[in-house]
């Protein structure tokens, strides 16, 4: 390649493109260019805030409240968090419990030190809370105080070393231990683990003689070599409990010990604090099936679900960093919940500037904007719009007409318009027929070419006839049949067993990534293997069969069969989260309930999944991201927005094209791509619009473009796009796999790869695919020059056809001047057209 | 009031701080191995500093400073960091400050040259530490502990037990404390009378710590040596038939042969992956048969440390090997809740027998061997053809050691609940059971 093709390509990126672009090329010009290349699309990262805590400005209270304001100690080592929270006038609240004054009405009784009410003997005590000239009151009694009080193997022991993360999957959680020491991940096997603390290895490990010698203390305190380093401290609470309980002999727990039902934390969701209030002291407290209530603040493990923006100290202290928002997920056993912060701060000359609402999209998204105090960008330009919205309906660059017609059009509703008849075109359904063939894994080698013509027609008309989304998805978990004459059938082609079936049912339609439970309960969520396994039932019966005919299976259900949980050996009922065990009339086909279940219209979650990935898929990234994570631990970044469209889209009888242009009438989808000084560290909230690099079938579609060469694929119909492609098996093109194109070996959406790699760079500076078309005969500047055309002409089509625009002055003049330069019209074109489709511009939706 | 601390400050002063000089060997190494090994040592080096060797206790870490220079305090990091008043760099990072008498150690070995005593400044400080005296055992247990040994005196007159930091012999006609042997480790894992009944063997260690095998008169109680320091415990010793050597496996994975009469080292043999639980003689002395967590049972020539031949059929840890009357087979046992026989010659599974639960150490008597089990059973095998002779029962918890005397007929057994069984041989009826726990007060 020449010097004046690189030349050329510094000066045509120089243009209106410097707020994305660092292409800077000095030097070792092809090093630099990659190394930028390589740093795009890399996301801000939010600076930590290195500060401490900010003192509590208690202010002018109206009230304060105390939580909880009853409570019953029982037994010596009973004790309670007491949460002080101060309302204002304005509406506003704070913790205050770091700041409030505690007061006892019986320190024989109660004693109340640092929040935390301890008992001193068996009565009642009132505690009177003060802070900013306002006083609230909590009425402890105090019981069994001169009684023992064991510590409890399973709610104490393993909480334990669950808080210490002692049985996490990196250390002693792990299927084979660490050093020889081997927990269940975050304990869920209560009886391996007893083997283990007490017997294993003649007793190595606790010393009730000499409980401070024992390993399992002295190895995380460091007195011993350990592996895993210091991890418990004298001072945690997890260090009295192990303590105490080899001190008491390593017991487990009477067979009668009441089990944990449920833990509550306390504030509930949704509290915002406002700097210089950045504290929120969690209280967790558990219910027990005996009715009795234990603070277990200090044994529940407390994560952040975004440590930039808050942390929690293991003491259950949550300390807000940066403005934004972090789900706290509490685990204690195998009970979770979370508790769902705002943290917002003033920023210095910020103001709301009212930008207008096109829809409820909008007003969702300002009003979380104007919380965090983000300003949205403004609205992007016809011919960025144009663009954008092409690529993400159809999935290709409008053609030189379709352009020049719209970006003459005065009316005020061309963007609507165009929006409207973008998803009444074939194209429309073909592509997002490509997305769901990434999802349901549509590849030849499953399927065989017929099954996949098959199951891929029935996608793209589910799509051009705009099938309600509950029909589909009910389509597709209760077929039955022959693959070939029913479709859908298919799915259960792909996955080819009962467990299989589950784990792509509940990450494709619930969004939710079930595998881990199948081994154990999940580490961090909710879900148990039991609920996995309880799951299972609903499929388990579902049977393959082949036929004479190639690539024909036969799917049919059984009407018997069960599942059975293989770490307890229980046989397992059907089971629905929120709904629990059912019991289908015995020769039901299980799937027709699970599928009612599913596709009710009251089931949030199923609409919310489907909204939430129309959305991430025209923005490049989800409200919840990525999009077929849905858990406690991964909020979403606006959770009023997902829900108003959930809503929008079960009242329209799950319409997915009406959502769709929902979405792209709003202001939030047709916004700038380029940041003001007010969002440029936002990435989630969706105050502009992040440019993200083509896909490989988009990108090898507009190479097709804008050379005016479409790509052709053997095999295949010539009309067919690359973005048309039923399967990236029946056409193997090596362009689209260096892109990313993914190999539908998994259900998941991170199959097909975002990240930018070598092997792209140099596919876009000397590969054989854009050398073939920037070389070929009838390309379109070729086919330009031979219809006469000047080279002023030639220049702007080309403009038109790759970013829909034209040219900027000082782009054309350089364009002109290279040709003048070269001497040679075409090698000056061939460079001219290379340079355009290496800019940034070209190769990002933006 | 500061007069009093003065005087007490004077008082933790080691000896050393009065007259001879500091020895590295004897007083630096084992503060250093205490206090500084968790972080310093081969699993984790922070800061890129060791201190398991003196070469690399004196040498610089990640800084550029030395650990320790000779007579310059300043300049020697390690001291600096460990009288520093800056929490976030005072060592033990973390923990407590150590205590003035240990300082005051440090100190006086720099100022007087820093010099070196040991043996080689390469060796690894655990092989020359002079051996710890151990700290007394209780006056009277807070809690029971498993029994992990039991062994006859070769005149059958007594039954040493495992202890904690001792070892207990009682009467085995009628459970009677005769004496309480301390100066031993923590835990205690094999016991072993010499074939004349002159020397007690104790494999013994605290656990992730140290392990040791000390050698006493067990008349006198008198401790004539202490052999095979490591860094975990020793899990097993045994004296070979003509009591000349002394074979011993522990939990860093080696097997080692003693000469009884000076303690020499002869012989390291490195050829299990993972803890050494069980060693055995053959009855002419030639061969070593051992058991190891890494699912493996092996040979070896006694001779020349050569690996004869590997059992890989028990597919989990193995726990108690034995040698068959004839020598060319062994018998081993373990986690799969199997013993098993095979040939030396080529591995080759000739027998084996399920139990309820894991198996341990395997120990001969006459015609018979007796294997303990964690279904809480001991069961007596003909030797030689493993058919099982007797099954004794009484015990309510894992056992997890036992021993035959064939003379007095009677077997002994400790289960992990603390208490020892001795039954007779003939007809397996209890002649005593009682707790290995001196002072425990059961009701608790």
């Amino acid at each position: 390649m020449s010097r004046d093709r690189y030349a050329c390509l510094m000066i045509l990126t120089h243009g209106p493109w410097e707020l994305v672009m660092s292409l800077k090329l000095t030097g070792f010009v092809f090093l630099a260019v990659v190394a930028a290349w390589m740093s795009l699309p890399a996301g801000i990262l939010i600076a930590a805030d290195a500060a401490g805590l900010e003192p509590i400005a208690i202010g002018q209270p109206t009230r304060i409240e105390v939580f909880p304001t009853e409570a019953k100690l029982v037994g010596p080592r009973s004790h309670l968090h007491l949460v002080v929270t101060g309302h204002y006038a304005d509406g506003s609240v704070q913790d205050l419990t770091r700041a409030a004054e505690f007061t006892t009405s019986d320190p024989a009784i109660v004693e109340v030190e640092g929040g935390i009410a301890r008992p001193r003997q068996d009565g009642s005590a009132q505690i009177t809370v003060a802070a900013g000239g306002q006083q609230a009151f909590a009425s402890l009694s105090v019981s069994n105080f001169g009684q023992p009080q064991p510590i409890s193997f399973e709610w104490e022991t393993l909480a334990a070393l669950s808080k210490q993360s002692c049985n996490s999957g990196a250390c002693h959680g792990s299927p084979s231990g660490k050093g020889g020491f081997r927990l269940s991940l975050r304990a869920f096997d209560k009886v391996l683990d007893s083997l283990t603390l007490i017997r294993e290895d003649l007793g190595r490990r606790t010393n009730p003689v000499s409980p401070d010698e024992s390993l399992l203390l002295a190895k995380p305190l460091m007195k011993v070599p350990h592996g895993g380093g210091l991890k418990l401290k004298k001072s945690d609470a997890a260090y009295s409990v192990l303590r105490q309980w080899i001190a008491e002999g390593c017991r487990n727990d009477p067979a009668e010990t009441p089990r944990c039902v449920k833990i509550e934390v306390f504030p509930p969701s949704g509290r915002v604090l406002k700097r210089p209030a950045h504290t929120q002291q969690l209280c967790v407290l558990a219910h027990f099936a005996d009715g009795t209530i234990r603070d277990v603040t200090e044994l529940a493990y407390c994560t952040s679900s975004d440590s930039q923006i808050a942390d929690v100290t293991p003491e259950g202290l949550v300390i807000g960093h940066d403005r934004g928002e972090a789900a706290i997920i509490v685990k204690y056993m195998e009970h979770v919940e979370s508790c769902f912060l705002t943290f917002v701060k003033d920023i210095p000359g910020f103001a709301w500037n009212d930008p207008a609402a096109a829809n409820y999209v909008d007003e969702h998204i300002h009003a979380k904007l104007r919380q965090l105090q983000f300003l949205p960008s403004g609205v992007v330009s016809d011919e960025e719009f144009l663009r954008r919205v092409y690529l993400d309906v159809i999935g290709q660059l409008p053609t030189l007409a379709e352009t020049q017609q719209f970006l003459a059009d005065t009316d005020p509703a061309r963007r609507a318009k165009v929006i409207d008849r973008l998803l009444e075109r074939p194209e429309h359904a073909k592509f997002w027929a490509l997305k769901w063939g990434d999802l349901l894994r549509m590849t030849n080698a499953q399927m065989g070419p017929a099954g996949v013509h098959k199951f891929h027609r029935w996608i793209d008309r589910a799509f051009a006839t705009n099938m309600p989304y509950d029909q589909f998805a009910r389509e597709l978990v209760t077929a039955s049949g022959s693959t070939l004459d029913r479709p859908p059938a298919n799915f259960y082609r792909t996955a080819t067993d009962t467990l299989d079936a589950v784990e792509s049912i509940s990450q494709v339609f619930l969004g939710a990534r079930l595998q881990c439970a199948k081994c154990h309960n999940h580490p961090f969520e909710r879900w148990t293997q039991d609920n996995y396994y309880g799951m299972a039932a609903f499929f388990n019966r579902v049977e393959r069969k082949k036929s004479p005919r190639a690539d024909e299976l036969f799917i049919y259900v059984k009407n018997q069969g069960e599942v059975t949980q293989p770490r307890t050996g229980k046989q397992m009922k059907p089971w629905l989260p929120g709904q629990g065990e059912i019991d289908p009339p015995a020769d039901a086909d299980r799937r027709q309930n699970f599928a009612a279940w599913l596709t009710a219209k009251d089931n949030r979650l199923f609409a919310k999944v489907e909204a939430n990935r129309l959305w991430s898929q025209v923005f490049g990234r989800g409200i919840v991201d990525p999009p077929d994570d849905f858990r406690d631990s991964n909020p979403p970044s606006n959770a009023a927005l997902l829900d108003a469209l959930a809503i929008d889209f079960a009242e329209h009888g799950f319409d997915r094209r009406h959502i769709l242009r929902t979405i792209l009438n709003s202001h939030t989808y047709q916004a700038d791509f380029r940041p003001n000084d007010f969002n440029r560290d936002d990435v989630k909230y969706f105050s502009h619009y992040q440019p993200r690099l083509l896909s490989a079938e988009q990108l090898l579609d507009a190479i097709g473009t804008l050379t005016d060469l479409p790509e052709a694929f053997a095999g295949l119909p010539p009309t067919v796009r690359a973005t048309q492609l039923p399967a990236p098996d029946l056409a193997k093109h090596e362009f689209l796999k260096i892109f990313g194109q993914p190999e539908r070996q998994t259900v998941c959406a991170c199959e097909r790869a975002g990240d930018s790699n070598l092997g792209m760079a140099i596919q876009l500076f000397n590969g054989p695919l854009i050398y073939g078309k920037l070389r070929a005969e009838n390309n379109r500047f070729r086919k330009l020059i031979a219809a006469g055309k000047s080279n002023d002409e030639i220049i702007r089509e080309l403009y038109l056809a790759a970013v829909c625009r034209q040219p900027s002055d000082k782009e054309l003049e350089a364009s002109l001047a290279h040709i003048a330069a070269k001497g040679d019209q075409i090698v000056a074109l061939e460079d001219i057209a290379w340079a355009i489709l290496n800019t940034n511009e070209f190769l990002f939706q933006h | 009031m500061t007069n009093r601390l003065i005087l007490l400050a004077l008082l933790v002063l080691p000896a050393a701080a009065y007259g001879e000089p500091v020895s590295f060997k004897r007083d630096v190494a084992p503060i250093l191995l205490d206090q500084c090994l968790a972080c310093h040592g081969p699993k984790k080096a922070e800061g890129g500093y060791r201190i398991d060797t003196f070469e690399r206790a004196v040498a610089a870490g990640d800084s550029t400073q030395p650990g320790f220079l000779a007579g310059k305090l300043e300049e020697s990091e390690a001291f600096r960091r460990i009288v520093s008043t800056d929490k976030a760099e005072r060592m033990p990072l973390e923990g407590d400050p150590l205590p003035d008498g240990q300082i005051a150690t440090l100190k006086r070995w720099v100022e007087e040259g820093a010099a070196f005593d040991g043996p080689d400044p390469k060796a690894s400080l655990a092989s020359y530490i002079p051996p710890p005296t151990h700290p007394a055992a209780p006056e009277s247990y807070a809690a029971t502990l498993p029994i992990t040994a039991v062994e006859f005196s070769p005149d059958g007159q007594s039954l040493a037990v495992a202890g904690y930091h001792e070892v207990l012999l009682y009467n085995p006609a009628d459970g009677a404390l005769i004496r309480r042997l301390s100066n031993v480790g923590q835990r205690t894992y094999a016991v072993r009378y010499s074939p004349d009944g002159q020397l007690l063997a104790v494999a013994c260690g605290t656990p992730g710590k140290l392990g040791e095998v000390r050698i006493f008169k067990p008349e006198s109680g008198e401790l004539v040596r202490v052999l095979g320091t490591t860094s975990d415990v020793v899990f097993d010793c045994a004296f070979s038939p003509a009591g000349d050597r002394l074979a011993t496996a522990a939990a860093d994975g080696t097997v080692r042969i003693f000469k009884v009469a000076d303690g020499a080292e002869e012989r390291t043999i490195t050829s299990h992956s993972d803890w050494v639980f069980a060693v055995a003689w053959k009855a002419d002395g030639s061969q070593l048969a051992t058991g190891s967590r890494d699912k493996t049972a092996k040979v070896f020539d006694a001779q020349t440390g050569d690996l004869l031949i590997t059992f890989s059929g028990h597919n989990s840890p193995v726990r108690g090997v034995l040698f068959h009357p004839d020598g060319a087979e062994v018998y081993s046992a373990g986690t799969d809740n199997k013993i098993q026989r095979w040939k030396i010659a080529d591995a080759a599974k000739t027998k084996e027998v399920g139990l309820g639960g894991e198996v341990y150490k395997l120990t001969l008597g006459g015609e018979s061997f007796i294997a303990p089990a964690a279904d809480n059973k001991v069961r007596e095998y003909k030797a030689k053809e493993l058919d099982q002779i007797r099954e004794l029962a009484g015990p309510t918890d894992w056992v997890l050691a036992a021993d035959l005397h064939p003379e007095t007929k009677r077997i002994a057994a400790g289960s992990f609940d603390g208490r020892v069984f001795v039954w007779n041989a003939e007809d397996g009826a209890v002649i005593t059971s009682f707790l290995a726990a001196p002072g425990y007060a059961a009701a608790k």
